[in-house]
């Protein structure tokens, strides 16, 4: 009996130490926000939505290489000996066309690795995080900016092209296997 | 009701044929008790009946499934299922280069990310036989690893005690999680899957200004901890609640290879930082705390929740001396280019996570992908502790004692 006294006593007591508590945080300033009308400021680097700047993109194909999820899907075309596509803003010469450079933003596991490859820093994460869509085609991102009909065109060009080469070499070597024959029946 | 308070009798049926129990002693041991002797004169005994628990119930952390098998209110026997959350870590790590598994294991214990990290990274490094890295590397290293114990061990006894029925620590607990979590979101740019330690080095150094913050935090911290435990700690009706239920003592602990909290709140004075100092844990002063006893006997849940309250307080004294001493340098100087181990060699090396010894044994092909890796989980084994804690005691009780074991069901199923 005596027991049970002495813990409603204590109940009681530990209550109203923590009671104070509360009661005094109830005039300390609020911690949260109301989300869709204010909202946090993200710090410098923060890791959300990604970007390419598809100007300073040179195709070497590290990110794809490097991303643990395989979700950047890269084509590229080979430009011409006498096209002259221009400069990375850093310097580095760009030698293919880009045809395609998709993200696929559900994939991502937003890991950072194929920003700090990029040797052009033309791949980076932006502070913009509200990116939910109603249709899961509608998260990936293309970033080429070669219209389909002309990135089809450089895509058929350079096929005909490697065919034209491999017809030619398939020829050379006909003609070098006719020549050994010939050496072989004299 | 009032008047049975003080009869000898702990129970009775009210005027509908229902079963009340006095909570006269009120302890919760008292209270087991009565009920078992209720049910057993009652003629409820023998009546098996087999709930499921979970996979979605709120209070089983995760994507838990528990088969109760329950007698009157007593649970007879509790079987863990697992795999509600199986991401294949091991097998997709067969796959993917040394440097690109660490994003992999953010996911597997999500609420200490950088000790997951770090623990994977120290096995890749024994195997690369990496063993000077920048002293600025292993400070940043150790500073993150605290503050993530913190967060870890801050949400666990804030949805411990939300187990228990109390609201307002978890949101406290909340609050100052958060706080550390914006630190680290400052630091690597994430909020919780950080994929900040890399192999040989860390992904960014230190902001202008982390420092001041971090200790900034810490000045603020220690008296919302005071407070704390003001609300919950010492709370004569939280203690009475979680003192004498899931009771584990030290040698059943051991057998099962419990590590971390669970086995210290049993009294066993085992702790990597410690016991096998890594890193540079050997240079800071810090106390392993133990379970006491001090309501109830030793290995209470009550004592691994007060185990984790006294392990937060040793995070900041070590948090303090890491701060106070860092030096400069540059972070980046021992990250290998190419992480290509010779063939056939194997590491296996384990670090002190929150939730016990995290272990990861790698044995390598002669490529940059690994032949095998397995991950050695603590969450896994102190989840098999459930039924031993669990038997003779009430269904409330079993919520204590999931929630007082503390697993993340990410690490638990990989
Ligand atoms: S952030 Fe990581 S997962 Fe996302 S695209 Fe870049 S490398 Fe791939
Ligand atoms: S790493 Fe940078 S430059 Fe290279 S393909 Fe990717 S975005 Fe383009």
């Amino acid at each position: 009996m005596r027991t049970y006294f002495r813990n409603v006593y204590r109940g009681l007591i530990t209550i109203l130490i923590g009671m104070r508590q509360t009661w005094r945080h109830l005039f300390t300033p609020s911690v949260t926000l109301q989300y869709p009308h204010e909202k946090w400021d993200l710090p410098v680097g923060t890791r959300q939505q990604l970007f390419v700047n598809i100007d300073d993109c040179i195709g070497c194909y590290k990110c794809a290489r490097i991303c643990p999820v395989d979700c950047i899907y890269i084509d590229t075309v080979k430009a011409k000996p006498d096209e002259d596509l221009g400069k990375a803003s850093t310097g580095n010469p760009i030698r293919q066309h880009l045809v395609r450079f998709d993200i696929d933003m559900f994939k991502c596991c937003y890991c950072n690795f194929c920003t700090t490859v990029c040797p052009t820093d033309c791949i980076y994460m932006t502070d913009k995080y509200e990116t939910s869509v109603y249709d899961r085609s509608n998260g990936i991102y293309h970033f080429s900016k070669y219209a389909p009909d002309y990135a089809a065109k450089l895509i058929a060009e350079e096929k005909a092209a490697e065919e034209a080469k491999a017809a030619a070499r398939a020829a050379a070597k006909e003609k070098a296997m006719a020549a050994k024959k010939a050496k072989v029946a004299e | 009701m009032f008047n049975n308070i003080f009869k000898k009798q702990r129970y009775y049926f009210d005027s509908e044929g229902l079963l009340v129990v006095d909570m006269a002693p009120s302890s919760a041991v008292h209270y087991q008790e009565a009920v078992k002797a209720a049910t057993q004169d009652a003629g409820f005994a023998g009546e098996d009946m087999v709930i499921n628990f979970g996979p979605q119930h709120p209070s089983t952390h995760g994507v838990l499934r528990l088969e109760v098998v329950l007698e009157g209110e007593l649970v007879k026997k509790v079987t863990p299922h697992l795999g509600y959350l199986h991401r294949n870590f091991e097998k997709h790590a067969e796959h993917i280069p040394y440097n690109e598994i660490v994003p992999y294991t953010d996911r597997l214990d999500y609420l200490a990310a950088m000790n997951m990290n770090w623990g994977y990274v120290l096995a890749v490094e024994k195997l690369l036989g990496l063993t000077e890295l920048p002293e600025r590397v292993e400070y940043i290293r150790v500073i993150c690893a605290e503050f993530n114990r913190i967060a870890s061990h801050l949400m666990a006894i804030g949805t411990f005690g939300l187990d228990a029925g109390a609201i307002t620590p978890f949101l406290w607990a909340f609050r100052d999680r958060e706080k550390i979590l914006d630190l680290f979101e400052w630091l690597s740019g994430a909020r919780m899957l950080y994929n900040y330690i890399w192999v040989g080095g860390v992904a960014r150094d230190l902001p202008d200004g982390w420092v001041e913050k971090a200790r900034e935090f810490l000045d603020y911290f220690e008296p919302m901890m005071v407070e704390f435990n003001k609300l919950l700690t010492h709370n004569h009706i939280f203690i009475e609640r979680t003192a004498h239920v899931g009771i584990l003592p030290a040698d059943v602990a051991i057998n099962y290879a419990a590590t971390g909290p669970v086995l210290r709140g049993s009294g066993v004075k085992w702790d990597l930082r410690r016991d096998e100092p890594y890193s540079i844990y050997d240079r800071f002063e810090f106390d392993i705390p133990v379970g006491e006893g001090m309501y109830g006997p030793v290995g209470s849940a009550f004592d691994r929740y007060w185990v984790r309250i006294r392990e937060i307080e040793e995070s900041v004294k070590i948090l303090r001396q890491a701060l106070d001493q860092i030096p400069e340098g540059d972070v980046f100087e021992a990250i290998p280019r190419k992480i290509r181990p010779p063939a056939g060699k194997e590491a296996y090396f384990r670090s002190e996570a929150p939730r016990g010894e995290i272990g990861f044994y790698i044995r390598s092909n002669g490529s940059d992908i690994p032949d095998r890796v397995k991950c050695r989980s603590s969450c896994f084994v102190n989840i098999s502790l459930i039924d031993e804690i669990s038997r003779g005691q009430l269904v409330a009780d079993l919520i204590i004692n999931i929630g007082s074991i503390d697993i993340v069901l990410g690490e638990v199923d990989r």
